[in-house]
């Protein structure tokens, strides 16, 4: 989980990762960090993220984005 | 059967009352009979295409549930083949013979009305099925609906299945209180629609067809042209949401105060909206995601390092995402030109963001800087203006032209407009209205932008004060508004 705050923090350093659980809903995170984020996820992971994914539940908390990256990691 | 006319207000008055009268079992399927009475009185030779899109998608829906792989490809191909075939068969022909001196005769093509705004519409619903966002739509006739929605079906705005359907599909009571709602914006879109946009169509028209001898009003121009797209569209669709409202229909919102965006970027996620998100989640994920530009991506990391690596797929991606809703826009260079300036300003703000953040750090601007907000605002406005040049101009030379024009040949007139053409006679009657509809818009637009809901307010107000600001309304279209010069009746309808 830290690591993944560390890479959200390096794309869009203006949120608080830790509470936070609307980061789409509040236009805190657009499409480009969402799919800087993708990027940098599929490579510390190993993961793919496919289009399917891209829905706001996956991305509105860390925590949210957590639970993907260990679903995709099966 | 323009939404400017007599007749389709009847038709929706009949539409409305019937709603509530029949069986409340039966309210969908009125609702069906309606939309295809009215896309059948916009031409019947019409009527193919959209049959055509529905069945294709609909059993393609089906396909895809079942986890066939070829569903999506086959079925997006038969959808966008025949839009590709219909809109842009005489400007590949076109261009063929320019490049190859080849003398193809062009074709005779009916262009369906909105038959991009159901394309995009089923293909949206196609991929939410494959996508297994939603289930698909086992019943042939409410899937017919979903894709014909009468008021919608012209110009959008571009549903998606999992908000739209249910509230299709529903039972409802009659509520007077939602009847008045969606009168009161039906109102609205018709003073923008008719006092705004029509009469700036007039300065719009004569100074762009007539720009080798009406050299330097260039700027007026593109300025009117703001104007008459913004009333023109945006008016357009609170025409269907008021029509929608009275149904007890609620469609996505399409437009959130474009003017008072900071970036482009920014502008396009409160202009056209449900094109915006439709292209974001259809197209630019998608396509950010595919393989080969994964491959891309990783190239870049490696040779440009990895916060630029990282950008510039998403980058091209953009570029490629505008040059689509360049050729959405029409069959033509300049509007390529139009869709390119969107995607290149959009996609070199992303590969400079971080540099704009240090810049601005330096000169001490912070994150409340009323100052910076408005010029930021300025700035996406001029941009925005550059852009009409290209999306309205004939040709990238004309727009070109008439930018260049623009600054060193400036002039300004009121006059410009030919008075037999204005309906009062005097091009300064009609270049007032316009101005007096643009400040009203302006004052609405500052109230929803501070998060104050206009019509709410306004529906808390005593009857004589709701009385007197409907009848100024209604008034403004009698007296200072005029005729629609734009074939079937609004700009976007031509998509």
């Amino acid at each position: 989980m830290d690591e993944l705050i560390e890479i959200l923090e390096d794309i869009q350093p203006d949120a608080d990762y830790e509470t936070c659980t609307t980061l789409i809903d509040d236009g805190i995170l657009d499409s480009f960090a969402i799919l800087s984020i993708v990027s940098e996820l599929e490579d510390a992971y190993d993961i793919r993220i496919t289009p399917a994914e891209i829905i706001p539940e996956n991305f509105n908390s860390a925590k949210a984005l957590y639970e993907m990256v260990q679903r995709l990691q099966g | 059967m323009s939404f400017v006319s007599v007749e389709f207000l009847a038709f929706t008055a009949i539409c409305t009352a019937g709603y509530y009268l029949i069986p409340k079992r039966c309210q969908w399927v009125w609702l069906l009979i309606f939309s295809y009475i009215y896309y059948l009185a916009q031409g019947p030779q019409y009527i193919f295409f959209i049959l055509f899109a529905t069945v294709v998608t609909y059993l393609g829906g089906l396909w895809a549930e079942n986890g066939s792989k070829a569903a999506v490809p086959v079925t997006l191909l038969l959808d966008f083949g025949m839009l590709a075939a219909v809109k842009y068969t005489n400007f590949m022909i076109g261009n063929l013979n320019g490049l190859f001196g080849t003398e193809i005769r062009e074709m005779k093509l009916l262009l369906p009305l909105g038959i991009s705004f159901y394309t995009f519409q089923a293909t949206g619903y196609l991929l939410d099925v494959h996508w297994k966002r939603i289930r698909a739509e086992r019943n042939p006739f409410r899937f017919a609906l979903f894709l014909s929605f009468f008021p919608q079906i012209l110009q959008g705005p571009i549903g998606r299945y999992s908000r739209l359907a249910d509230s299709l599909y529903a039972e409802r009571e009659f509520d007077m209180d939602r009847i008045l709602r969606g009168m009161y914006r039906i109102v609205w879109g018709f003073f923008k629609k008719i006092v705004i946009a029509d009469n700036a169509a007039l300065y719009v028209n004569t100074i762009f067809d007539q720009y080798a001898t009406l050299r330097g009003y260039g700027l007026l121009g593109v300025l009117m042209y703001s104007a008459q797209l913004y009333g023109d569209f945006s008016g357009g669709i609170d025409v269907v949401c008021g029509i929608a409202e009275m149904l007890g229909i609620t469609l996505d919102e399409n437009f959130r105060q474009p003017f008072f965006a900071v970036s482009i970027t920014d502008f396009w996620h409160r202009w056209h909206i449900t094109l915006g998100t439709w292209m974001k989640d259809y197209l630019f994920y998608p396509i950010s995601l595919s393989g080969w530009m994964g491959r891309f991506g990783k190239w870049c990391k490696k040779h440009m390092g990895k916060s630029v690596g990282r950008t510039m797929p998403i980058c091209a991606a953009n570029v490629i995402v505008f040059l689509v809703v360049g050729v959405w826009h029409g069959p033509a260079w300049h509007n390529i030109a139009y869709g390119l300036y969107n995607g290149v300003i959009i996609g070199v703000s992303g590969l400079l963001a971080k540099n704009y953040r240090d810049i601005r750090k330096r000169l001490g601007i912070g994150k409340d800087s009323r100052w910076f907000f408005i010029f930021q605002i300025l700035r996406t406005f001029a941009l925005v203006n550059i852009s009409w040049y290209f999306d309205r101009a004939g040709s990238v030379g004309q727009a070109l032209m008439m930018m260049r024009d623009s600054i060193l040949r400036f002039s300004f007139s009121i006059n410009v407009v030919d008075a037999g053409a204005c309906w009062s006679g005097s091009p300064a009657v009609t270049f007032a209205a316009i101005i007096f509809g643009c400040a009203v818009l302006f004052l609405h637009s500052i109230m929803e932008e501070r998060g104050t809901d206009v019509g709410e307010v306004l529906r808390q107000k005593p009857l004589p004060v709701r009385f007197a600001v409907l009848l100024l309304l209604v008034l403004s279209l009698v007296l200072i508004g005029s005729e629609p010069l734009s074939q079937g009746g609004f700009i976007y309808a031509n998509f």
